[in-house]
């Protein structure tokens, strides 16, 4: 977890600075990402709560390990800085001064640090929120919201945090990476959107096809070179299928270890797998190949990410609600919902695919490399 | 490397020795009851708490006379805010009480007058009765526009973090960077 890349001690030491403390916070939000897929699936399967379940272990650990991990480099940025050693900005970005210049914390660390810690106080709002209305099992209550947000935080910090070592292959597989947990995350946030009613436009997968198309497409303006979309999407979709296997037979396992039965009825779908968008590889190659003609054309790809995200919202939006009818019942469901969905979802596409692209070059600029190079 | 694996071990055993309360749930503890006639079958149906307030989660349990034996049937709920009845839900057995029908940990989520519909089917053919006026009270605590204005405060410094990135790297985003938006 060195920080100084000038001292001769850290380039002869590891060639590859900064990995260690990126990896630890990605991991944090893996295992987090990990115990929120356990948990809605044991809500659904199995049943009673209390705080001191694994699962829920498993949700706070990965968001301690994120802290912990940000603290750590932020306080080591923090000696190096007072120690006159240059401070290398391929370690989580930029130093920005907190409190005063107390503490200089590089942006990307600072980002998931301020996630992490937001979640520990909303975690103790949530357990305020419980002892008053008991534990209902209920996703979309504020306080689960205001924990997943700062999840969601955490995450964009970890994105930031790979970004800056751009020039590294590991550091663009991290972004790839960090974006597909955020997409994966995203699929549940969403839900606090079940309490806006569009009828009948569902808002939930409105929302979650945005939040898609837009870190598909960051993953685009990242990479400037094709194969970012689909990375991204790629990634998603190893996730979607590990969680596909894992989310029951975790919730059954665990059951079994307390002895508690599983309900009667379960519907046997893997509840938060469920949520995210199928679609979505496909619908990344199809972006990536309209980006291809555009370059070839020498066309804008800050203007053809407009069309591209409208059109990749209609498909995401439209498919979506499809998965979600032929997974839980065998049927398409209503085609109005579909047709409504999938047009709001292109509309908001549009913005989608213009902030997305202009996201991914944000994230360009964290990194200390000239911006001619492609790495 | 062992070191490594050590920590590991020591973390995981850590987890599921703090996780071993959750081997201690509570049991079913009905404090109210209400009659049901479903046709030629009487039910009782029993509140963990009483009276009920809307978003507090209770157990319910739906106990037919001589138990569930061969019986099945549905429960549909009647939401106050509701024009008809929900889809109907078949009768499952509580998850902590397994020798009768029930919800565990369940919430009504809005304040007013509900009702509870049951179907259901048994040896003496198929009955439908209603549990009717529910009364649930207004929810505890904060009003939930103002839970869900604190929850939206890392939305909103999320927001303000993309406008103050999106402004300082407008300039370098345009032309020979990558070409976003212009």
């Amino acid at each position: 977890m060195d920080l100084t890349a000038s001292g001769a001690r850290v380039v002869t030491a590891t060639r590859r600075p900064g990995l260690a403390p990126a990896g630890t916070v990605l991991a944090g939000s893996v295992i987090s990402m990990v115990g929120l897929t356990w948990d809605v699936q044991w809500h659904d399967d199995v049943g009673p709560d209390t705080f001191f379940t694994l699962p829920h272990l498993f949700l706070y650990s990965g968001s301690a390990i994120v802290g912990l991990a940000s603290l750590a480099v932020v306080l080591l940025t923090t000696a190096a800085q007072r120690a006159g050693r240059p401070v290398d900005p391929r370690i989580g970005g930029r130093a920005i001064g907190v409190f005063g210049r107390t503490f200089a914390a590089p942006a990307g660390y600072l980002t998931s640090g301020v996630g992490a810690a937001l979640f520990l106080l909303y975690g103790l709002w949530d357990q305020w929120w419980h002892g008053l209305y008991g534990f209902d099992a209920v996703i979309d209550s504020p306080p689960h919201i205001g924990l997943l947000l700062s999840v969601t935080l955490s995450i964009i910090g970890t994105t930031m945090v790979f970004a800056a070592a751009r020039e590294h292959r590991w550091g663009r597989i991290g972004v790839f990476g960090s974006l597909a947990v955020l997409i994966a995350f995203s699929a549940v946030t969403a839900l606090g959107l079940q309490q806006v009613n569009l009828d009948p436009v569902e808002a939930t997968s409105v929302g979650s096809t945005l939040l898609s198309v837009l870190l598909v497409f960051a993953g685009a303006g990242f990479l400037r070179r094709p194969g970012g979309a689909v990375a991204t999407a790629a990634i998603l979709a190893v996730i979607q299928a590990v969680f596909w296997w894992f989310s029951p037979w975790a919730a059954r396992t665990y059951a079994d270890l307390v002895g508690l039965p599983v309900r009667d009825y379960v519907s046997g779908v893997p509840d938060m797998p469920a949520l995210m968008p199928m679609a979505l590889l496909p619908v990344a190659a199809l972006v990536e190949g309209y980006l291809l003609i555009a370059r070839r054309r020498g066309w804008q790809l800050g203007r053809v990410s407009v069309l591209a995200g409208g059109l990749a919202g209609l498909l995401v939006g439209a498919t979506l609600l499809v998965q979600r009818g032929l997974v839980y019942s065998g049927h398409v469901g209503d085609l109005t919902a579909v047709l409504a969905t999938g047009v709001a979802a292109g509309v908001l596409g549009v913005t989608g695919g213009f902030s997305g692209w202009r996201f991914g070059g944000m994230l360009r600029l964290l990194a200390p490399v000239s911006e001619g190079s492609n790495a | 490397m062992r070191k490594t694996l050590l920590a590991l071990g020591a973390v995981i055993g850590l987890l599921l020795a703090t996780a071993l309360p959750a081997n201690a749930y509570e049991p079913v503890n009905i404090v109210h009851t209400e009659r049901v006639q479903a046709g030629p079958y009487g039910l009782t149906v029993g509140f963990s708490t009483w009276p009920l307030r809307a978003m507090q989660s209770l157990d319910f349990t739906f106990i037919p006379d001589g138990g569930i034996g061969t019986k099945t049937g549905t429960l549909a709920l009647h939401n106050p805010s509701a024009a008809a009845f929900q889809r109907p839900q078949p009768l499952a057995r509580h998850p902590r009480k397994r020798d009768v029908w029930g919800l565990d940990i369940r919430a009504l989520p809005t304040e007013g007058t509900w009702a509870f519909r049951f179907t259901i089917n048994g040896p003496r053919g198929q009955g439908t009765g209603e549990l009717k006026s529910l009364p649930v009270l207004a929810q505890p605590g904060p009003p939930m526009g103002l839970s869900w204005a604190i929850s939206s405060l890392p939305l909103i410094g999320l927001v303000v973090l993309v406008v103050i990135a999106w402004r300082r790297t407008r300039g370098r985003l345009r032309g020979g960077g990558v070409p976003a938006a212009a």
